[in-house]
């Protein structure tokens, strides 16, 4: 497939590690699916979920190589999906495709994350639970009907961890498998890639341990949130929740998702061409200011503590 | 002619959107129904000795005069707050927040004090404390 980028060498190597990283990723999503098929036999989301957990690692025959191989499959998967994105933010080729391919992409991506977040919570350790609790928090601040909105997504009580899962294992994959219906088409199978990714997974899931899970009523000093949301948690301290936790992330994605679209609208206006340039290259910078900035907090968060 | 399609448009409109809204508004409804519940922690005579017991969610501090209990809860964002015995204060893990003994906020992102959780003694002398959920 012809990119347009084949001339140098850097070009080369671009070109390839943008057409190989997202194919892998795609191996990994299945490999997700099939190790959480397999979870999904002893998981359950109601009673003492921490207990399930601990027995899928440590008594249930290799429920520590499944739970471990799922990690990190949906964390190899999401992370590749992120710089399957950041690839085409950087380059903008969002500028060349349909801006409804373009939603989609980011969707998908923002979906996954959910899935990665939702996970975190289902572990049931003291992190997830906390997790759980500040997330249904976060978004009780909605004006109006914020504890209504709430309870869509998560509820306290004997069944908190239930919608996680609903959403977990059915209605998020589900999505996501729509939105990338057209990949997973054009891209599968592809054993090349499926094999490479299973040995690269099935090797870290046998020989690297899963954390030491901390019961949610243990006393530790601080706790952190999943390192994607790392950067949010240190807003959270010194930002109102309904800022941090919903509008600052809320605007970010909203000024992502239309980004495309500013070139058209300014034009739809009747602005001039040096205008149009000036408005779209604005958002684009001011864009990648934030994600710097973001990744700086992320980082100093996980160096020296959120 | 023109204008009164725009109103016939207009008139579609808003008629599917009060039959969505008739579906929609039923099925919010349903799906964000919860039944409020309360949960009761006992404090055996046995959990009442230290100056500060934690169980289940509920902090029992016992000062000279009085006997009270504290939702283990940050007000800020719900994580369970730990209780520091060299300061005497209640410290969150998650955004850093410090509450004084009493349940009074000191310093950090929550803006409210903690809620006190009300107390019934037994004839058996357990201390029952009563949660709300959901």
């Amino acid at each position: 497939m012809d990119r347009g980028f084949g001339v140098s060498f850097p070009g080369r190597i671009i070109s390839r590690i943008s057409l190989y990283l997202p194919r892998l990723g795609l191996s990994a999503l299945i490999l997700c699916l099939v190790s959480g098929l397999v979870l999904a036999f002893y998981y359950r989301p109601m009673g003492n979920v921490f207990q399930n957990v601990e027995e899928i690692t440590t008594l249930v025959p290799y429920g520590w190589f499944f739970r471990q191989l799922h990690y990190s499959a949906g964390q190899v998967f999401v992370i590749l999906m992120l710089l399957h994105t950041l690839d085409h933010f950087f380059r903008r080729r969002y500028r060349i495709y349909a801006l409804g391919e373009w939603i989609s992409l980011i969707v998908s991506l923002a979906l996954c994350f959910y899935t990665l977040f939702t996970g975190f919570i289902l572990k049931a350790d003291q992190e997830g639970v906390f997790a759980g609790r500040i997330f249904m928090n976060i978004i009780e601040t909605l004006p109006v009907a914020g504890g209504a909105i709430a309870r869509l997504f998560i509820v306290p009580g004997n069944s908190f961890f239930f919608l996680p899962y609903l959403y977990h294992s059915f209605f998020l994959p589900l999505l996501i498998i729509y939105l990338m219906r057209g990949h997973i088409r054009e891209w599968f199978p592809n054993e090349r890639f499926l094999l490479s990714g299973g040995i690269g997974l099935s090797l870290y899931a046998l020989f690297v341990s899963p954390r030491i899970d901390i019961p949610p009523d243990a006393s530790v000093a601080v706790v952190e949130g999943p390192w994607f949301f790392l950067g949010i948690q240190s807003l959270l301290k010194v930002l109102p929740s309904f800022l941090a936790g919903l509008v600052v992330p809320g605007l970010f994605i909203g000024c992502i998702l239309v980004l495309p679209a500013a070139g058209h609208a300014l034009r739809a206006l009747s602005f001039n061409e040096r205008i149009i340039r000036i408005g779209e290259t604005g958002l684009y910078c001011l864009l990648i200011i934030s994600i710097c900035l973001y990744a700086f907090l992320t980082l100093r968060a996980a160096i020296w503590g959120p | 002619m023109e204008r009164r399609g725009f109103i016939k448009k207009g008139l579609q409109w808003a008629a599917s959107l009060l039959g969505a809204s008739f579906l929609a508004y039923p099925a919010f409804s349903f799906m964000t129904f919860r039944k409020a519940t309360k949960k009761r922690i006992v404090f055996h005579p046995e959990d009442q000795a230290g100056a500060v017991t934690f169980k289940e969610g509920v902090y029992l501090i016992r000062e000279p005069n009085e006997i009270f209990a504290l939702s283990a809860q940050c007000t800020h964002l719900g994580c369970t707050l730990n209780y520091d015995a060299v300061s005497g204060r209640f410290a969150c893990p998650c955004h850093g927040s410090v509450f004084t003994l009493s349940g009074k906020r000191v310093s950090g992102p929550a803006r409210k004090d903690l809620y006190r959780v009300p107390l019934t003694k037994t004839a058996s002398g357990d201390i029952e404390a009563v949660l709300e959920v959901g």
